[in-house]
């Protein structure tokens, strides 16, 4: 069979998944095709214009520090930059932006385009080619067929997508582009188990028509924090969001006319996701709640348009309208796109392995929000993974992995591959059972030698990286080394400051322990060639690692208890079937799999907790026995 | 899966029995004993039971039918209330065999309770103890156990413990959320709660492990003061050979007995003198361990004999010695001049009570909780200890206005041990707890 073009790997949908995975996979040198349906929609925001927050900066953080491109991408078009949670410690903290929107879009097209093996093609995607469980290509609508040995699925909320606003649905992957149907249709046909979800965005407002004397200021940070570990500088000019609230009345009026919400009549069957609940959800189920608040973000330097945060919702428009005018301050404001919800297909992640291969079809690799996923990170750190995936799959090298002891990448991609979703997944920091190690401003010290030994980081970083790591190793002995003795000139007025007794004699590290101490205060008391060689970030790096030094142990301790059970064996002729109380579905996943050990039968994707327990008692009665 | 029956409630005459049935033909059992069509689940109904052959009435009870996977077992069960005579107990259970049930092991329906997923762990390990019992007692303990009820009694504290986590939590998570502020008072008035009751529980372990191990009773003294009599009487039958011979033991003799349901493991040891035979010193080294290993030392003196018992040098057991004067069938006077001690006769039987009411000293002493719970474990004992630690740990956080993430890195350490006797907590629970509580999200 004749193909129109033969490539090695090729990205279905160029999203921040897709964009992620296709940067990866070109850069580590096969040859990579992304299609998408629109060249002029590359890492499109579909819904609010910002990347980070809570846990999400630690993961554009660690594809940063693993050669991936998001973080270096919106540090150019970011033009609000916070550090959340700048009060609370450092495990915590986590990188936020705004993004201009339509810039994020043009600087990720211009880095895709700057690399080479990476070839852009426009088209629509309707089926998968497969022969003997391996996939060869894709069909394109036009009819043209591209050959292919790996093929990553990016397709966001393209799959059997479905708008909502009122009583009106419509077909569309998301406002203004057509969904993809047939495709939907191939993953059923190849047997994919295929469930539904369901999200939303809010309004978008004519910022020329808002009063925001109505509403609160919030500037950005005086000295932001960049996402890149490459990036100095912030180019772009820092703008103001601003926060306001709803009102009671509002809230009347939403629960009166909640007739009118796809999600109420029951039109929606798609599950959305608890922690970005529409405003219809808020004023429901937090009916005691006064008020709710609002975000306006600015979606650009070149637009009057504005992202109302907080007001997601899938009621008529006339309606939306109507709402808003009700919010003090926009009592003028006119809606430029109002707000919808979506529902579309997702395919259960428990078909994939560690590296985001389907084990039903070799050379398949899903990525992003078909796997049940929300949010540009998530969606991006998945890209990464299947891309660099699928050019070792092409290269015949070994899979590449990150543990959830490492990173949040390995978090999300456990829990997805293990648990499944039965509402989009987002990460959050609590998901992390390792989280104090799990700073994002250690990253690089986590993963970028990994990045290194793939192939994904350049000269450039690699040797900023070591140039850090040999600042940070001199800082962390001067730390443990230096110590402030009673007969010091400091010592006393170090005590005083902190009322309270320090010893004999104390190291920096202990010091810097102890509540109340400033690294401004650490920092005075180094050597001044040191003081002046340490970039910012290295000291709060080597203060952090000691902060949490203490907590390694009794969290190991409390682990291990954990999987204590893990070496138990498991006999080689043993029928899962005949344990009572497992489901058929997961004896099958225990046959297929054939794990040697109880350890093992724990890392299977999709085994429940009590699949496990009853797995676990059933050994240990057998064991008990013979 | 066979119906099994069997008696759940202890045996010998109450107000009333419990007879229960499990397995697929529990309700047709029940329908045939008492001509009854039909049952609704889970409601009690007040029935008369019939022999099925001769149709005799058996007796007027109370039945309830759990259906299938909604009991116990996971099985269908079936409960019948019966008046508490035991021979009405052994007339239901005789029918429900001759209408194919069969007699259930020890710690069978816990077993089939186990594999239908209806149990946890900590369960699963009561219910080993509970087929090694060595007491009544003890056994109550370990059903107590295998049903949950340590599991039922720590998930109060680990509600709050959750409790806690999620305010944390939520307050570290979603910072954009205009989310109430934080009570530190309130969460620390928590984590105290949780503190005393996880420690409690822990404390019980002391009188828990008497329990499942046994209280350690070691008999001394000098030759021929009675220690082989009075383990005979203790044991009511003749174990130990007794002799007007001094010197008559050689070996130490253990046999476990129930004392107030309580088991005890009562050691016969040989009188401690000086002495050349290599037989007799080595019994006399034996019995030294013994007296070691022991949680109670009985030190048997002859009251009949005016013998300066202190010889026996035995201070270093001073702490858990009890003093026993035998042999006070043989006083004729007044007990005025005698050593202090309980007077007993090992002959006669006098005083063994107070004796026994001694030894269970030993172990009323140690904390009990209120509703008599007791953790009989090690390991459940160890993490409900590891946990108290790592409570303390996060209190102190607390109380250095530490960041919300290093309190809570000793509670999820917390939890997880408690986790290890009653269940896992996931993150999607603790998850879902927040967002049922706070109104998160953009
Ligand atoms: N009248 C009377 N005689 C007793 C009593 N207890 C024990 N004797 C007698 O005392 C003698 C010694 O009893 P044992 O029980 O063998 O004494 P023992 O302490 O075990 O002696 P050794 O094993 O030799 O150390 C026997 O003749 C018993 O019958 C008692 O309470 N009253
Ligand atoms: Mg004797």
């Amino acid at each position: 069979m004749g193909y129109d073009e033969t490539f090695d790997v090729l990205v279905i949908g160029a999203g921040h998944a897709g964009c992620e995975a296709a940067a990866s996979a070109a850069r580590l040198g096969v040859s990579t095709a992304l299609v998408t349906l629109n060249l002029d929609l590359v890492g499109q925001m579909s819904c609010n214009p910002a990347i980070g927050g809570i846990a999400k900066g630690h993961i554009v953080r660690e594809i940063d520090a693993l050669g991936g491109i998001m973080g270096r991408v919106i540090d150019r078009t970011g033009i609000q930059f916070r550090l959340l949670n700048r009060s609370r410690g450092p495990a915590v903290q986590s990188p936020r932006a705004q993004a201009d929107r339509s810039l994020y879009r043009s600087e990720m097209r211009r880095v895709l385009e700057g690399l080479s093996g990476l070839y852009l093609r426009q088209g629509k995607v309707v089926d998968l080619i497969v022969r003997e469980n391996k996939v060869r290509g894709v069909v394109l609508e036009d009819g043209r067929e591209f050959s292919a040995k790996a093929v990553i699925v990016a397709t966001g909320t393209f799959l059997n997508g479905l708008i909502h606003t009122g009583k009106r649905t419509y077909s569309a992957g998301r406002a203004g582009e057509p969904a993809s149907i047939e495709l939907a249709e191939s993953f059923k046909k190849l047997g994919f188990p295929v469930g539904r979800l369901k999200t939303g965005t809010p309004p978008r407002l004519d910022g020329r028509t808002i009063d925001w004397s109505a509403f609160e200021p919030q500037p950005g940070d005086v000295t932001p924090v960049p996402f890149s570990f490459s990036t100095d500088i912030l180019s772009q000019r820092q703008i103001q969001c601003h926060i306001g609230y709803t009102t009671q009345s509002v809230h009347e009026c939403i629960r009166r006319n909640l007739s009118e919400s796809p999600l109420y009549s029951g039109k929606i069957r798609g599950i959305g996701p608890r922690y970005c609940p529409s405003i219809e959800d808020k004023v429901v189920k937090f009916a005691e709640k006064e008020r709710h608040q609002l975000f306006l973000e600015p979606e650009g330097h070149d637009t009057n348009e504005v992202y109302l945060n907080g007001f997601s919702t899938s009621l008529p428009a006339e309606l939306q309208q109507e709402l808003v005018h009700m919010i003090p301050g926009l009592d003028e404001a006119q809606i430029i796109r109002p707000g919808y919800a979506i529902e579309y297909d997702f395919v259960d992640p428990r078909e994939l392995g560690p590296d985001l291969q389907t084990s039903r079809v070799s050379g398949l690799f899903h990525a992003g929000q078909i796997n049940g996923t929300t949010g540009y990170e998530e969606a991006a750190c998945q890209g990464l993974i299947a891309g660099i995936n699928a050019a070792l799959h092409v290269q015949g090298r070994t899979a590449f992995r990150v543990t959830r002891n490492e990173s949040y990448i390995g978090v999300l991609v456990e829990d997805l591959i293990k648990q499944g979703v039965d509402e989009p997944y987002r990460i959050f920091t609590s998901r992390a059972e390792n989280r104090l190690s799990l700073r994002y401003d250690n990253a690089d010290e986590r993963l970028s030698e990994k990045g290194r030994r793939l192939g994904l980081v350049g000269d450039v970083d690699w040797d900023r990286y070591n140039a850090r790591q040999h600042r940070l190793n001199r800082l962390r002995s001067a730390l443990d080394e230096i110590s402030l003795k009673r007969a010091d000139v400091r010592y006393a007025a170090v005590a005083a400051v902190l009322n309270c007794e320090l010893g004999d004699k104390v190291t920096l590290a202990q010091l810097a322990k102890r509540p109340g101490v400033t690294s401004e205060l650490i920092k005075s008391l180094l050597p001044e060639d040191l003081q002046r060689e340490m970039g910012e970030t290295d000291l709060s790096t080597a203060l952090a690692d000691s902060l949490y030094a203490g907590y390694k142990n009794s969290y190991q301790a409390s682990i291990d208890r954990l999987f204590h059970h893990d070496g138990l064996r498991i006999p080689k002729r043993m029928s899962f079937g005949g344990i009572s109380g497992l489901s058929n579905e997961i004896v099958e996943r225990l046959e297929r799999a054939k794990p040697m050990t109880f350890g093992e039968a724990r890392r299977i994707p999709g085994l429940t907790p009590a699949a496990l327990s009853a797995l676990l008692v059933y050994l240990a009665a057998n064991q008990h026995a013979a | 899966m066979s119906t099994i029956v069997a008696l759940s409630t202890p045996p010998g005459s109450g107000a009333l029995s419990v007879v229960r049935l499990s397995g697929t033909n529990a309700l047709k059992i029940l329908k045939r004993l008492t001509s009854t069509l039909d049952f609704t689940p889970r409601t009690a109904t007040l029935t008369k039971l019939h022999h099925p052959d001769s149709n005799d009435l058996i007796d007027e009870v109370i039945v309830t039918f759990f259906e299938a996977p909604h009991s116990l077992t996971g099985e269908d069960v079936v409960e019948i209330s019966c008046h508490g005579s035991p021979s009405v107990v052994r007339q239901v259970i005789d029918a429900s065999r001759n209408l194919g049930a069969t007699l259930a092991g020890p710690g069978e329906f816990s077993l089939r309770a186990l594999s239908n997923g209806k149990m946890n762990l900590a369960q699963a390990e009561a219910i080993r103890d509970l087929i090694a019992a060595r007491t009544e007692t003890a056994a109550k303990q370990a059903a107590r156990q295998a049903t949950g009820e340590l599991s039922k009694r720590l998930a109060e504290f680990k509600t709050r413990l959750l409790d806690v986590i999620v305010v944390l939590e939520s307050a570290v998570e979603f910072v954009e959320d205009d989310l109430p502020p934080t009570q530190t008072n309130q969460i620390k008035e928590w984590l105290l709660f949780v503190l005393s009751g996880v420690g409690a529980l822990a404390e019980s372990y002391q009188s828990g492990h008497l329990l499942r191990d046994g209280i350690q009773v070691a008999i001394t003294g000098k030759p021929n003061v009675g220690k082989s009599s009075l383990f005979n009487s203790l044991m009511e039958r003749d174990r130990a050979i007794v002799t007007a011979v001094p010197g008559t033991t050689r070996d130490t003799l253990s046999e476990t007995i129930d004392v107030g349901g309580i088991p005890v493991v009562l050691t016969d040891t040989a009188g401690l003198r000086q002495t050349t035979d290599d037989v007799e010193s080595l019994g006399i080294e034996r019995a030294y361990r013994a007296l070691n290993e022991a949680d109670v030392v009985l030190l048997v003196v002859d009251g009949s004999v005016n013998a300066d018992w202190h010889e026996a040098g035995l201070n270093s057991f001073d702490h858990k010695t009890q003093v026993v004067v035998n042999k006070i069938d043989l006083v004729q006077y007044g007990h005025s001049d005698l050593p202090q001690g309980i007077l007993v006769s090992a002959k006669t039987g006098e005083g063994l009570d107070d004796l026994r009411a001694a030894i269970l000293g030993a172990f009323r002493g140690s904390a009990i909780q209120a509703d008599g719970l007791l953790v009989t474990n090690a390991r459940h004992h160890e993490h409900l200890q590891q946990a108290k630690i790592e409570i303390k740990e996060a209190l102190v956080a607390l109380d250095e206005h530490r960041s919300e993430e290093m309190i809570l890195a000793p509670l999820h350490n917390a939890l997880r041990y408690l986790g290890e006797i009653t269940g896992e907590t996931t993150t999607e629970a603790i998850l879902s707890q927040i967002f049922a509580t706070f109104c998160i999200g953009k």
